[in-house]
Parts: structure tokens; C-alpha cells; sequence
């Protein structure tokens, strides 16, 4: 089966590089119509008819990872290319997370009843003194839809808070987010305090928020910048792999 | 040409008429600690007590060399007015609104309250600006500072449900919009009233968020008529990338645009086509923060060389930033401008 979903065609237009476009046109290639349709509402925020067609494809016996991966999950990519490119900004990602929210209201207790084991644990927070967190927020999201098992310590965190976070729930990532240049020196603060207790070589860190840039995270002595959401699951799929 | 004070410097930079330098200059503003220590006016009182704000703020003239001073140092300081939760952290954080725990929900909900203009954090900044109008009025510039309605809008209804709501009800957005730029324009004239000769209007609508569609369609008009009410130049100020917007921000009439270093100078500079002035846009993070006085030396030259007509840090400077860095903005302005001049002769 290919793309039979006429506004998910349309959408796949938006994608420029070719070879993406391929990668991303074969996330359908087996899937129903029914999935196509999902991702096609999810992408254009229509939370209410992805929740409806979320609790429709249950019903219907479409197993739970199927309705992610091929729906939401699907979907979800295409939001993120377009944000990337500049085509869609964060409103209508906002409303994109929120219909994916929607689906994953129905979905995620089945997972979880399931036991299937996630492709890793992320501590996430947004570091001491800072109190924004849609970045944080929609990389959570994006890492759940991929398979990990996120803990989010919300704002504001202590380099305390973030090393009991990942002492208590043994994970083996860390994502930390700034929007504030004053609090962008709290994720050096918190690297050193993992250097202090001598627990840096157990945790990847990985480190993302609109000021930052790639020399700022090298110079902290963060393992990984995340420009975006895109890039924050693709670098966690990465240390996934490699721990 | 004859030299001109600093005043004099920055109101003809602001207006397109000639000056002897570039204006060095601080639409947002440059409290550092180390400034606080200097004079005793740490964070978050200096940003409660008036005495305390005018005495840091005027270091930027005195310590600093720049030609303008600015005591608005954050961006909280009508919100907390209006009643939102804030966390004002120490000297070494900026005070900050609680946007997850917001203060009103739709735009009938939007008033000012009446004792708004005697608001401890509101008479901070008017009464800080007759103390600096007193001392420095005729040789320095005092820009003030009032929030744009789309900022604003992110204080009182929070982050994400402000920006969902563009799209689920813009009629409403733009009816909040509407009501919140009254605050902007009462605060503002508050401290045109008190002695500030600009205002730097920030209002966040950055490319990092919101598409170039959105200025046109929910805030050029607002900030147009900004122009008409507010009697003296205005500097809008928004972060990130915004060269999309440019031009748009170019036909508002605004007096001069303060820009982020994630665009070029160059870039800038051709986009303003003169419509607009350009200040900016020394980067904060990756060089007023983490590097030397040469690299901010490189990038004075790089916006001198573009034909910025003012220059100082993209943003509100990291509070941990060294003194040489921002002393090297005015040096690198004299220097540039006196190899130039020995150029032509």
C-alpha cells in the first residue's frame, strides 16, 4: 500500500529533499488508510478527529504500536521537517502536539500495560532559574512518540534535582533546556556537579533552547546539542545505540 | 563634524541625521553582577527601587562609555503590576514571570488595574528616570521601556496557550492584542512624562516562533499606531530571526529596529534600506559572554562596516559578562571611526 491520503500527498510536498521524502513516504508504505487519515489530522492539529480516529482504530483491532508508529508517529515526522524548513512555526507545532496528545491519551496506558521495553530513559528539565519550557515540552513529546521513557522534572531544576532524578530512575540520558542567556551557564553548573560526584561517564548529556549553539554546548562539556526536536530524538537515539 | 555628546550622539543616530561616531548603545539594557558589586544595586532590588535602578543603570555611561542609559533592565516590570505570580530570583538571574500559572484567560479579561502607574515596579522605572534625567539629561540619552502587546500577551494568558489560541480563535487574539497595547501605550507615556527621550518597545514576535504572516496579520497595524501614540522615536526590539520581517517592521514608522545576531548585519542593513534605523547586534551568548574584547572588536567592525547606525549588544547581556567586553563596544566604535576618517584624509 502506498500514500492513498490526498492531504497527507499534499503535505508530502512540502518535503524539498528528495531522499527524505522517500524515507518518510515509506512510513506508510504499509499503512491502512485509516493511519494515513490520523497522520494527516495530526498534522493539521485536529485534535478532536485524532482522538476519534484513535479510539476508531482501537476498536477496530489496530494494535496500539501499529496506530503510533504508522499514525501519530508518521505524522508527527512530517511536522517536524516543516518546522525545520521554516514552512510551519511553533503555533501550529503546538496544536500538532496537542492532536498527538490526543491520540496518545488512548494509546500510551495500552503501551504501558504491554511491557514492551523502552529504547531508553531520559531525565529531562529545564535547568535552575528558568521557567520556559515549550522546547522542553515538544522534545518530550517527540522522544515518547520514538520509544523512550521520559521523565520530565519541569522548570526550574537544581543541578540537585537532576542528579536524584537520574541516581533514582538509573537513566542513562540527560536533556537540559535554557531560553535565558543568564541561566544557560546553570547546564555548565549542573554538568560539573555530575563531574563532582564522579557520575559524568554514566550519563550522556545532551543540551538544546533558542540562545544556544553547538560551540556553547562543547564549551559547557555537553555530549550533544539539539538544535530542535528533531535533532533532541535523533542525538537520544544515538547515545541510545551507543551506551 | 563637530563632536556631539552623547545625547546629542544617539538623537541623531535615532533620527538618520549625522553624527561624529556611531552611537555605543543599550536599548535593552547591560547590567552585569560585577556592576551591581560596583555600586552596590544588586538584583531583583534594583529593579524594585528606583534610587538603585538609576545607580546601575547610569553605569553603563559612566563605567561602560556607552552613550545611552537605559533602568528597565528586564522585561517583567508591567507584569507583576498586573498581578502576575513572579519568581525575581537573585542578582545573578533575571526576575522572571511564572507563565505556567497565568493571570487571565480571554480579553475580557484584560484591565488595567487602577493603581497601575503607582505600582511599586512601575514608579521603579518612572521615578529611576527623573533621577537619570536629572543628572545625565543633557549629555546622555534615557531610553525607557515599555512591553508590546504580544509580549505581554505571553506574561498574562502564559507561552503556549497564547500562541494556540492564534490559531484556534485569531479574532480573539487580536482583540486581546488590542486591549493590551493600551498598557503599553500608559506606561509608555509615563515615561516619556518623567524625562525618557526614547523608548525601546519590545514585543517578541521573533522568527523563532511565529511565522512572518503573523507580524502582518496581528501586530504591524498596533505597532504602527504605537508610532502615532507614543511622541518620541521608538526602538522595537525582538529577538531571533526576524530579517523576514524586516521589511514590515520597516513601513511602521518605528524610529529604529534592535536586532538579534542571528541575522547578518549586512543582511540587515540592506533589507532597512534607511527606512528604518538599525541597532544592534553584538552577540550575547557565544561572544559578550564566552569570549574577548578582540572578537567583540570583530563584530563592532563587521556591524560598523555594514553601516549599522547603532551599535550594542543583540539582547539584554548575559549578567555574568566581563566589563572588558563591554567597555571593547565604545573602544571598537572610536577606533573604527578614526581609521576611517585617516582613511579619507
Amino acid at each position: 500500500m502506498t500514500v492513498v491520503n490526498t492531504e497527507l500527498e499534499k503535505e508530502l510536498a512540502h518535503i524539498s529533499n528528495e531522499q527524505e521524502k522517500s524515507h518518510i513516504r515509506a512510513l506508510w508504505k504499509n499503512a491502512d488508510p485509516l493511519m494515513q487519515e490520523i497522520s494527516a489530522c495530526l498534522i493539521q492539529g485536529r485534535n478532536k478527529e485524532v482522538d476519534e480516529l484513535t479510539l476508531k482504530a482501537l476498536e477496530n483491532g489496530f494494535e496500539a504500536n501499529t496506530i503510533l508508529d504508522e499514525g501519530l508517529v508518521a505524522g508527527m515526522a512530517i511536522v517536524g521537517i516543516k518546522f525545520r524548513d521554516n514552512i510551519i512555526f511553533v503555533p501550529e507545532v503546538l496544536v500538532a502536539a496537542r492532536a498527538m496528545k490526543a491520540g496518545m491519551f488512548h494509546i500510551e496506558p495500552i503501551l504501558s500495560a504491554s511491557g514492551i521495553e523502552p529504547i531508553g530513559k531520559v531525565i529531562m528539565g529545564t535547568v535552575k532559574g528558568d521557567l520556559h519550557d515549550i522546547g522542553k515540552n515538544l522534545c518530550n513529546m517527540m522522544l515518547r512518540g520514538a520509544g523512550f521513557n521520559v521523565i520530565d522534572l519541569g522548570v526550574d531544576t537544581s543541578p540537585e534535582e537532576f542528579i536524584a532524578a537520574v541516581e533514582e530512575n538509573n537513566a542513562n540520558i540527560l536533556g537540559m533546556s535554557a531560553l535565558l542567556t543568564t541561566t544557560m551557564p546553570n547546564m555548565g553548573k549542573t554538568i560539573e556537579a555530575f563531574e563532582d560526584l564522579e557520575l559524568r561517564n554514566s550519563i550522556k548529556i545532551m543540551v538544546g533552547g533558542a540562545p544556544l549553539s553547538q560551540e556553547f554546548a562543547d564549551e559547557m562539556g555537553a555530549d550533544g546539542y539539539g538544535k530542535d526536536a528533531i535533532s533532541c530524538v535523533d542525538l537520544a537515539k544515538h547515545f541510545a545505540s551507543s551506551i | 563634524m563637530e563632536k556631539l555628546n552623547s545625547k546629542q550622539r544617539v538623537m541623531n543616530a535615532i533620527k538618520g541625521l549625522p553624527v561624529d561616531r556611531v552611537p555605543a548603545v543599550n536599548p535593552t539594557n547591560i547590567a552585569t553582577v560585577e556592576l551591581m558589586d560596583l555600586v552596590n544595586a544588586p538584583f531583583p532590588k534594583a529593579c524594585q527601587d528606583p534610587e538603585l535602578a538609576a545607580r546601575l543603570a547610569a553605569t553603563g555611561y559612566t563605567e561602560l562609555g556607552f552613550d545611552s542609559i537605559s533602568p528597565y533592565f528586564s522585561i517583567i516590570q508591567e507584569s507583576s503590576a498586573l498581578g502576575c505570580e513572579m519568581q525575581w530570583e537573585e542578582k545573578d538571574n533575571w526576575p522572571t514571570v511564572r507563565m505556567n500559572n497565568p493571570i487571565w484567560k480571554s480579553a475580557e479579561d484584560v484591565k488595567l488595574p487602577k493603581n497601575f502607574l503607582n505600582h511599586r515596579d512601575i514608579k521603579t522605572i518612572t521615578e529611576s528616570i527623573k533621577i537619570l534625567k536629572q543628572e545625565f539629561g543633557n549629555d546622555v540619552a534615557i531610553i525607557g521601556k515599555t512591553m508590546g502587546p504580544w509580549t505581554l500577551a505571553y506574561h498574562v494568558f502564559g507561552v503556549e496557550r497564547f500562541l494556540i489560541g492564534t490559531i484556534d480563535n485569531p479574532d480573539e487574539t487580536t482583540k486581546a492584542l488590542k486591549k493590551l497595547k493600551d498598557i503599553s501605550v500608559v506606561f509608555g507615556e509615563a515615561q516619556i512624562e518623567a524625562g525618557a527621550d526614547i523608548l525601546t518597545f519590545p514585543d517578541h514576535a521573533t522568527g523563532d516562533l511565529v511565522s512572518s504572516d503573523y507580524y502582518s496579520k496581528f501586530l504591524q497595524e498596533i505597532h504602527n499606531d504605537m508610532v502615532d501614540l507614543l511622541p518620541v522615536p521608538l526602538i522595537l526590539h525582538i529577538c531571533g530571526k526576524t530579517l523576514d520581517r524586516l521589511p514590515l517592521i520597516a513601513d511602521t514608522g518605528m524610529a529604529a529596529f534592535h536586532f538579534d545576531s542571528k541575522n547578518t548585519p549586512s543582511e540587515a542593513a540592506a533589507l532597512a534600506k534607511n527606512k528604518i534605523m538599525l541597532v544592534g547586534n553584538i552577540n550575547n551568548p557565544d561572544t559578550l559572554y564566552a569570549k574577548g574584547p578582540e572578537e567583540v572588536r570583530a563584530e563592532v567592525f563587521e556591524c560598523m562596516d555594514a553601516g549599522i547606525q547603532m551599535i550594542g549588544p543583540e539582547c539584554a547581556v548575559p549578567l555574568a559578562t566581563k566589563l572588558d567586553n563591554l567597555i571593547e563596544i565604545p573602544r571598537a566604535i572610536a577606533d573604527w571611526t578614526k581609521k576611517m576618517s585617516s582613511n579619507t584624509l
